[in-house]
């Protein structure tokens, strides 16, 4: 149960909100496919931020490393909140790019 | 909607870049969800992990593992500090080598270790610290020219068992005789879906390093 709590979870949320946004807020319900796509599209955006960061972290420590004289842990480079501000520089981007096409 | 430079316009070789993003976007959800919710992590960190072969040595060496500005030790630095000491009670070797730097004006880590092992009954003349080293392989030169100096060849070394094969090969290459005494760290079980991203998040770090490591010619 464990395992899968949060699966549930989310499931029932899921198809709560979707019930809300058909009847309530009357969005089409084949649009869903769109907006999963969308997600998708922002998720893949986010990663790329991800990989970009982390290489440029990775880089800007070992450069620091050669050239001053304190000690720069490269695990800096894979704190948790480089995933967090990844997933904002992608949603960013994509609804920049979005809105900029209006 | 999609940005029209972003598009592919039908019939022409440029780039779709929101299908391309789209994949990448199911590819990161299909690994999220393989990496939360199936036993994969827990069958890669076993897989990362180094058997203990828990004998009889000249020293034991604990390796650092994080300390607070303020003094506090982090989980794994006080687990591999136990670790190391209890070895020691058991009688497998005679010399302690307590090693860990510190973070900005705060104890080293190594000292905050003596300290405890001497609160915990064991002779200040058995242990060794060794405060300087930033990195495993740091660490590696440094306590092994502490060794040296004792007169010690086989050693017992302390660390994450998944930290192990990377750390055991760097003493090797320094000239020690290494039986690994791993610790675990994080539990090779855990099936709640945070736990199992930890041990992947812990599995990709630490493939990471071996790969730069190996890149720099350290292993």
């Amino acid at each position: 149960m464990e395992q899968v709590f949060s699966l549930i979870l989310v499931g029932f949320t899921s198809v709560g909100a979707y019930v809300l946004g058909t009847r309530v807020l009357g969005l089409p319900a084949r649009d869903i496919r769109k907006a999963v796509g969308k997600m998708l599209e922002c998720f893949g955006i986010s990663l790329v931020f991800f990989v970009v960061n982390l290489s440029a972290g990775v880089i800007g420590i070992l450069v620091a490393r050669a050239t001053i004289r304190g000690f720069v842990s490269l695990y800096m480079a894979a704190d948790v909140t480089v995933l967090f501000l990844s997933v904002l520089q992608g949603l960013t981007f994509v609804w920049w790019r979005d809105l900029s096409a209006l | 909607m999609n940005h029209p430079s972003m598009e592919a316009p039908q019939g022409s070789n440029r780039v779709d870049w929101a299908r391309i993003s789209r994949l990448l976007g199911l590819a990161g959800v299909a690994l999220f969800l393989t990496a939360a919710f199936t036993p994969l992590p827990n069958i890669l960190i076993r897989w990362l992990g180094t058997p203990a072969r828990l004998e009889s040595a000249e020293a034991i060496v604990v390796l650092g593992a994080g300390v607070e500005p303020d003094g506090v030790l982090g989980d794994t630095s006080m687990r591999r500090a136990l670790d190391g000491m209890v070895l020691h009670r058991k009688g497998l070797a005679p010399l302690l080598l307590l090693s860990g730097p510190g973070r900005g004006e705060g104890p080293a880590e190594a000292e905050v270790r003596e300290e405890l092992a001497r609160a915990l009954g064991i002779s200040p003349e058995v242990i060794l610290t060794e405060s300087k080293a930033q990195t495993t392989r740091e660490e590696a030169v440094k306590s092994g020219a502490l060794l040296r100096e004792k007169g010690v060849r086989r050693i017992l070394l302390v660390t994450g068992s998944h930290h192990m094969a990377r750390a055991q090969r760097l003493f090797e290459r320094a000239g020690f005789e290494v039986l690994a005494a791993p610790t675990d760290e994080v539990s090779s079980e855990a099936s709640s879906p945070e736990g199992r991203l930890r041990l992947m998040r812990r599995t990709l770090q630490e493939l990471l390093a071996r790969f730069y490591y190996r890149a720099a010619g350290y292993l």
